[in-house]
């Protein structure tokens, strides 16, 4: 599959995943996954799904802008680095956010997700 | 060295660089190195020094606000994730931005640029 499509497609699972049954994003991690979210560093799929199921909100939507990809090595894996906004139920403004994925292939022809770091971009 | 002292000091010379001597910034980069700038792909390291020096500006200041890091798997490579602003000579107000880097060690016992993504953050 084109990386390019590819990419966008994990992008849109995996948010509207994170929209709609966050602890159904557990399945994209596994033991050696790490996330830094707003500087916070957590490692392995169920810490990390503790500490998005944590997060100070229940419901959100994101809205992707811009999804760039590039391949990252002789393992096959593949960087994908996403703009949009982020709207929280009940707040007047969305937030705008950065964040970068690098995805692993997995031994079934899927990818999981090695490293993710995300980011609010603050005015 | 500790990654994240690690990371610190990568992205503290690669700013000083591009601010300072930006054909300077090609001995970070090798043939396979990628970068995306604004959604425009460049590969190799003479190329994207091309691309940099080609930008449409030319005096510039980075202020960087965050700086995280992942190790990206067994190749001992970096994931480096930077959020700041960029001041072009000239205009009033300051560009936001964000940029990763996939810094890969070299025999020497230092890194080089293997992947480079940079976005602007539109208010």
């Amino acid at each position: 599959m084109d990386p390019d499509a590819l990419a966008k497609a994990f992008v849109e699972h995996y948010y509207r995943t994170f929209d709609t049954n966050r602890a159904g994003l557990g399945s994209l991690y596994q033991e050696g996954s790490m996330l830094t979210f707003e500087g916070a560093k957590t490692q392995g799929a169920q810490a990390i799904v503790a500490k998005l199921i944590s997060l100070p909100f229940q419901q959100c939507q994101h809205q992707i802008s811009t999804v760039d990809c590039q391949p990252s090595g002789p393992a096959g894996g593949m960087l994908v680095f996403v703009s949009g906004s982020l709207q929280l139920a009940g707040e007047q403004h969305s937030l705008k956010f950065s964040q970068m994925f690098h995805l692993m292939p997995t031994p079934q022809g899927s990818f999981y997700v090695l490293n993710d770091i995300f980011r609010l971009n603050y005015a």
